[in-house]
């Protein structure tokens, strides 16, 4: 076992696009330890997925550094995963499920490779489908088959951009216990970026919250409800309230800010 | 039972059609008899005699030959380079401006050059096939890397593949559908350009033998050389589209959801 070493720590990153325009993010900093569900939130066009694009090393912050496990990375490290948002896009419409889950394994025998994907299939329910194409999928199943393909490398550290956004409420709830359900079996540290506050009370073990532009943590909020969660007990308890509340009431009042103050522009 | 019609009746037409148009050739041959108009059944025995025998190696194939050989060139060549160009943006100012200047030199001007550079060869031949073919394939590609959703590019720098196999496994691919656009239209150059470079200084191919026929006043064998490279064409296409509805299978179904009106 390693020293408790934050498996992701961004510390004090900025990022301008235009030196005319607001910076999108400035002097940006939080922490997350192995293991934790973090769930990031902020006003609409905060530069969330700007964001998570700087976490992921797919984009360099102009100031500051993000470093995961204490190492600062060019291109994503190893251990990491991303689910996209977008699942229509993210997913390759020329492969099969099994093949776009089996995308990102390399270097491993036929045998083992099978057997990974087959256990990522598992994992997310979605073996009867494994020879479709993602296009002949619904939207719950092709984001489905968006999160074996992260699962299935083993990450330590799973980003995930507003990955339930596009999906009907029923399937999102089924999502999110599938998430956490994963996530927990896998000690997998995850972050999500989320709009939706009742989403990421539910779900973390930490609230960050974001401000407007240009973008900072107005709040760390600690999310001590115990697991495992249930969509209808825990949502119920005074806690949950209490807590939704709260974060809640910062993300408007940065909203309202956003709306008073300078115009954002949508990246 | 109402499919079946549907589909036979236009199927009549056009064989009604053709004989149709077969029978005003030989109604005007039988009333106006002129070496410039041989009948329909002179034509069709020329046109038989191409496809065995000696005339079979000494024009059809000859002709397949390098059709084949430099249309594969223009085809590696264009995607190779289209891809590549497409998707390292920053080579985009160096290329872009020789690239958009060599297209507009129709393949038939280089024709003379060529002839000097690699004379009366097959190679020259090979060339003059492959410059006019390449081009379509290349622009293509090029723009068919461009459109390659940056999400997809992103997946693949998550999974840590070099920009090689990122070229290969995941650019090739989206922009396949593309790609075939362009080698379509390269088919169509390639086939212009082998008969072109087949009617300079040659002694072979289907060029050489609607020429050579045309100044021995076999007027027949001329129409069954030109009959012989529709056909080359028709059969290419045909097996063009059958291949790429296999490998494109894929497209043809993710297309009808995202744009139910079809390609």
């Amino acid at each position: 076992m390693e020293t408790a070493q934050p498996i992701l720590q961004v510390d004090h990153v900025s990022k301008v696009f235009a030196p005319q325009l607001t910076p999108v993010l400035k002097g940006l900093t939080f922490k997350q330890e192995p293991g934790q569900f973090v769930a990031v939130v902020g006003p609409s066009g905060c530069g969330k997925t700007t964001l998570l694009r700087c976490i992921a090393a797919l984009a360099q912050p102009d100031e500051g550094a993000v470093l995961h496990r204490g190492q600062q990375f060019d291109d994503p490290p190893p251990w990491l995963s991303i689910v996209f948002q977008d699942y229509t896009r993210s997913l390759f419409p020329w492969l099969s499920v099994r093949k776009n889950v089996a995308f990102g394994l390399r270097d491993l025998t036929k045998n083992d490779r099978d057997e990974r994907v087959q256990a990522a299939l598992c994992a997310v329910n979605l073996e009867h489908a494994a020879d479709l194409y993602p296009w002949q999928l619904s939207g719950g199943m092709q984001q489905r088959c968006a999160l074996a393909r992260a699962i299935v490398v083993q990450p330590k550290l799973l980003l995930l951009d507003e990955p339930f956004a596009s999906v009907d409420a029923q399937t999102r709830i089924d999502l999110q216990d599938m998430v956490m359900d994963i996530c927990q079996t896998m000690s997998l540290s995850t972050l999500l970026v989320t709009h939706d506050i009742d989403e990421a009370v539910f779900m973390a073990d930490k609230v960050v919250v974001l401000s407007a532009r240009p973008t900072h943590v107005v709040e760390e909020i600690a999310i001590d409800l115990p697991r495992p969660r249930d969509q209808l007990a825990t949502k119920e308890t005074p806690e949950f309230l209490h807590l939704r509340h709260r974060v809640y009431t910062l993300v408007r009042q940065q909203a309202q800010k956003a709306a008073g103050g300078n115009v954002t522009e949508k990246v | 039972m109402t499919v079946r019609r549907a589909h036979s009746i236009p199927l009549l037409w056009q064989i009604g059609i053709i004989a149709g148009l077969l029978a005003i050739w030989q109604w005007a041959a039988l009333i106006h008899p002129a070496p410039y108009l041989p009948r329909v059944e002179n034509i069709v025995a020329g046109y038989v005699r191409l496809w065995h025998g000696a005339l079979l190696w000494s024009a059809i194939v000859p002709s397949m030959y390098r059709l084949g050989v430099a249309f594969l060139i223009a085809v590696l060549l264009g995607s190779t380079f289209g891809i590549t160009l497409g998707s390292l943006r920053g080579l985009d100012p160096w290329v872009r401006p020789v690239l958009e200047y060599l297209r507009f030199i129709p393949a038939v001007a280089i024709l003379p050059a060529s002839l000097l550079l690699f004379g009366a060869t097959d190679k020259m031949r090979i060339f003059v096939i492959a410059f006019g073919s390449t081009f379509p394939v290349l622009l293509a590609a090029i723009d068919g890397a461009r459109r390659v959703e940056p999400m997809l590019i992103d997946v693949a720098r998550v999974i840590r593949l070099t920009i090689a196999q990122r070229l290969v496994r995941v650019v090739l691919p989206a922009a396949l559908p593309s790609i075939f656009a362009g080698i379509r239209i390269a088919l169509s150059i390639a086939l212009v350009m082998m008969v072109i470079s087949e009617l300079i200084a040659a002694d072979d191919g289907l060029g050489f033998y609607i020429l050579r026929n045309q100044r021995l006043f076999l007027t027949e064998n001329v129409y069954a050389g030109v009959l012989a490279i529709g056909t080359i064409g028709l059969a290419l296409t045909l097996a063009l589209l059958t291949f790429e509805k296999r490998v494109l299978a894929w497209h043809h179904g993710w297309r009808g959801l995202v744009d139910p009106k079809g390609v």
